[in-house]
């Protein structure tokens, strides 16, 4: 049995006066990936950005309810939103690498964190990065070269070693691979499964044959509600619920 | 009832599928009951007839395979469609084997003298009946959706076992008392072995019926009657 890593009990979102996401219960497993599916605006996205506190920049967003991280309270106001940030990493739907060097890219968060002192030392924290993140044999020698010169997929998988560089226990993915073809994707999915190993992964993705290739644990959202979380071989083979059903299956009206 | 697919095409796919399925199993009756007659009327203008039925059945069968791969590739099935595609799958490979097991029967005709007494084909011919009546209800259960019907039909099975091993026996007096009846005996024999393995399959049917209502497969073993040593 896994232990909890993040729980969250009758979380509630507001965006100003409307509700985006309705007394979430939700647990995620230690080193496993869980994986959110539902239509557009059902609040998957909105659950992960609490796990981060990246609701925060929204100036009209109120979150009630209790969300916490090996019980630590992720919503105490007194709570240092960087060092959170420090330990869950995010990765998001467009890769968005910094315009820096591919070497920038990765060395700039353990350079605001403090790590990596000397030069030596951000040298091997990039170059473990992108051999983490599957991206190392193509880029090593040309680390100089802006990060926005890569291809989409090898862009994403930089995201994904600046994600790692400084050393996450969590890593939010908010649908990685929708901007990439089949090969990108496929990379990118075998990474996850690599990476599982060392960390806590939460991906939002709208692909059904995606959840079911990369995660444990599956949550279905509909209009804000967590209408189903099971493991994903029974939700995707026998729900319990027929919202959930009717979504997979692609009957929703 | 679940709701209708978003996409018309895939909706209709599944049906189309679901229909060749059930018009394989309506053909698969009339063979296993047209195999059955001619056994036990001994009538031999009926086989050629029925070794062309099994053609039709095999056919039918390739065309689900077909339909099964492209509905894999194209919709990639989830939940109860998945379950749906998967047990259509199973469901007419089984169909098959009871075609072919009804051939069989059929081919087992020819060699038979036609003044075969009564009480010798009466049990065959109770064994027949529950297997086609065994073969109805599943096939029943499957275009219902009927778990409990399914269920039944895999525990009558035992049913089937024990008149197998009384029509076994018929047989095996019947040839003990004169040595002469070997050769057309070894033939009913097996016709009464093919019917039990068409019951097996037939229970095979009823447990993809239970797993595809029910999302999970039948607990603990079937309940089994005498049997023959093998």
């Amino acid at each position: 049995m896994s232990n909890v890593k993040i729980k969250s009990k009758n979380l509630n979102v507001y965006y100003g006066d409307k509700q985006a996401l309705f007394d979430v219960n939700l647990d995620l497993n230690e080193k496993e990936v869980t994986a959110l599916i539902g239509p557009s605006g059902c609040g998957k996205s909105t659950f992960i950005r609490c796990i981060n506190r990246m609701n925060d920049v929204i100036d009209i967003c109120k979150v009630t309810g209790n969300i916490e991280m090996d019980g630590m309270n992720i919503n105490d106001k007194d709570l240092d939103v960087v060092s959170l940030r420090e330990r869950v990493g995010m990765v998001f739907q467009k890769p968005n690498p910094f315009p820096k060097s591919i070497y920038d890219n990765i060395s700039y968060g353990p350079k605001i964190h403090g790590k990596g002192e000397t030069k030596n030392e951000l040298d091997q924290i990039v170059e473990n990065s992108l051999k983490k993140s599957a991206l190392w044999e193509e880029v090593k020698d040309r680390l100089d070269e802006p990060g926005t010169s890569l291809s989409g997929g090898q862009q994403q998988r930089l995201c994904i070693a600046r994600a790692i560089s400084v050393n996450p226990e969590v890593i939010l993915m908010d649908e990685p691979c929708s901007a990439l073809d089949p090969i990108a994707t496929a990379k990118i999915e075998e990474l996850i499964d690599e990476l599982k190993k060392t960390y806590t992964i939460v991906i939002v993705t709208h692909s059904m044959a995606q959840a079911v290739r990369v995660s444990q644990k599956t949550g279905f959202f509909h209009l804000g509600k967590l209408i189903e979380v099971g493991k994903t071989e029974k939700i995707f083979k026998n729900p319990d619920n027929k919202m959930t059903q009717d979504y997979i299956t692609g009957r929703f009206g | 009832m679940s709701n209708e697919h978003t996409v018309k095409s895939y909706e209709e796919e599944l049906q189309f599928l679901k229909d060749s399925l059930i018009k394989m199993g309506s053909l698969t009756e009339s063979q296993l009951s047209d195999a059955m007659d001619a056994v036990i009327k001994v009538d031999k203008d009926s086989i050629d007839k029925i070794i062309k039925s099994d053609e039709e059945i095999n056919k039918f069968r390739s065309k689900i395979d077909t339909q099964i791969m492209n509905l894999l590739v194209k919709r990639a099935p989830m939940a109860i469609d998945l379950r749906e595609t998967i047990s259509s799958l199973k469901i007419s490979q089984d169909l098959e084997r009871i075609g072919d097991l009804s051939k069989s029967n059929a081919k087992k005709v020819k060699p038979l003298p036609l003044d075969l007494p009564d009480e010798l084909l009466g049990n065959l011919k109770r064994l027949g009946e529950l297997v086609m009546k065994q073969l109805n209800d599943v096939l029943d259960s499957y275009v219902n959706k009927n778990f409990d019907k399914a269920k039944e039909v895999w525990e009558k099975d035992e049913q089937v076992d024990d008149l197998t091993y009384i029509a076994m026996e018929s047989v095996i007096d019947f040839l003990s008392k004169d040595k002469k009846n070997l050769d057309f005996s070894t033939h009913l024999i097996f016709a009464t072995k093919n019917l039990e393995r068409a019951g097996d399959h037939i229970t095979n049917i009823a447990e993809t019926v239970c797993y595809l209502v029910k999302g999970e497969y039948l607990k603990g073993s079937r309940p089994k009657g005498k049997v023959i040593q093998e």
